[in-house]
């Protein structure tokens, strides 16, 4: 397991995000009704209920009964054991009765399970509709930073069933309307859950739109939820290949390495880089003509710095 | 199932003349594509295909249509629906064998019309 990274407990993912959640991060789970999203969460606190971590679940939906109720349905009836032994903990609150959002969400948590290092989960987020939209931004960043100083969370984002702000594909000009995007924009990682509805293969997909600071697959791959295990992803092998480091061209980042080191002392900085660049080499081209590339530009700012 | 796909798609793409081959979910989203690097015109194409498959299948469902032909500039773009929610997109140099890419793109999408059913 990679240090500092959180396991999502999704069969298949983790090796598609660098090896799971950066620790103490604010992971958005973004998806219509239906597609898996409650599934996730309940996924995630399990396995690390498992694993004798501590887990907080803010639910603004289903109580606790339902909650357990639902696990039971899915062969997770070890939740309520969970439950009954003090590691996990369900708030059942609705969103519309927190007056201040921003204070009262962490409050909360501090309060119910005091801790660091939690497995804290918000589903589905619901906000508040009387702020302004700089106020919105504003109150949520401020949500987010105390989460992340309080555990690695998972928030469940619904997107509307209308389609209003569909999100059907994240290219350059397809952005959902700014209310909806907010918690997209301020969270370290989006994943977005889609049901087609046909009921073949590729119509239950997720997609991991942004994960910060980590190398992750970019292709959309499509998963199933079975009964006792939640949901497992379906990767092809060529998926799975695509985010392995290739070491095929070591000897190209050497050649580049020895021409970076003749630069002195910006040299020095850029070697770096460009051995973070080896260590994260994904593909299978030939990385020689963007070496070449960085190195000319470079080279232009270490001639005008002489 | 995912490795017959995969394989279909590979088969499909070494057919002389075939200078892509791509699977796209019919809202337009690339499941998982055969391309040789980086071509211009290629890119140019694939983002028109994002955005108007859906019309394009809206269409071609309307008129009862099992295969369509765009031609860009010298490439040939057949589209092909594979299955409710796939469809195959073949894309070939003028020149290159017509009716065998045809012939060759329909066997596939009965192919992967099995794998994602």
């Amino acid at each position: 397991m990679k240090h500092g990274r959180v396991l999502t407990g999704i069969y298949g993912l983790d090796d598609l995000m660098d090896g799971g959640f950066r620790e103490n991060t604010v992971n958005l789970v973004y998806g219509g009704p239906g597609v898996g999203k409650t599934t996730f969460a309940l996924q995630y606190s399990l396995f690390g209920l498992d694993r004798g971590e501590k887990v907080l679940y803010v639910s603004f939906e289903m109580s606790e009964q339902q909650i357990i109720r639902d696990c039971s349905d899915m062969g997770w009836g070890a939740i309520k054991d969970h439950i009954d032994e003090g590691n996990m903990k369900i708030i059942h609150i609705f969103g519309e009765d927190l007056a201040f959002p921003s204070l009262d969400i962490a409050e909360i948590i501090k309060k119910t399970m005091p801790g660091h290092n939690l497995r804290i989960v918000i589903d589905p987020f619901t906000y508040p509709t009387f702020y302004s939209d700089k106020e919105k931004r504003k109150s949520l960043s401020t949500i987010f930073q105390d989460l992340r100083k309080l555990g690695t969370t998972v928030v469940v984002v619904e997107e509307p069933a209308d389609g209003s702000t569909s999100y059907n594909y994240a290219g350059p000009g397809d952005i959902p309307t700014r209310i909806s995007a907010t918690p997209l924009y301020l969270s370290d990682t989006v994943l977005f859950l889609q049901n087609l509805g046909f009921g073949e293969m590729y119509d239950r997909t997720i997609r991991i739109m942004k994960h910060r600071g980590s190398k992750h697959g970019e292709a959309i791959y499509p998963f199933s939820i079975e009964t006792g295990l939640g949901i497992v992803l379906r990767a092809s092998e060529k998926q799975i290949e695509r985010v392995i480091p290739k070491t095929k061209y070591d000897e190209r980042f050497k050649e580049a390495l020895k021409k970076v080191k003749a630069m002195g002392k910006q040299g020095v900085n850029l070697s770096a880089r460009i051995e973070a660049l080896r260590k994260n080499w994904v593909h299978d081209e030939d990385p020689l003509q963007i070496l070449d590339l960085v190195l000319e530009e470079e080279k232009k700012g270490y001639e005008q710095e002489t | 199932m995912n490795k017959k796909l995969e394989d279909t798609l590979d088969q499909l793409y070494e057919i002389e003349g075939v200078e892509a081959c791509l699977l796209y979910r019919i809202d337009g989203v690339p499941i998982t594509i055969r391309v040789p690097g980086f071509r211009e015109h290629l890119l140019e194409t694939m983002f028109w295909l994002e955005k108007h498959i859906k019309h394009v299948l809206k269409e071609m469902n309307r008129e009862g249509l099992k295969e369509t032909i765009f031609y860009f500039r010298n490439n040939r773009i057949l589209i092909a629906p594979s299955s409710k929610s796939t469809v195959l997109v073949a894309i070939t140099k003028g020149e290159s064998n017509q009716q065998l890419v045809s012939l060759e793109t329909l066997r596939a999408t009965k192919i992967i019309c099995n794998c994602v059913s």
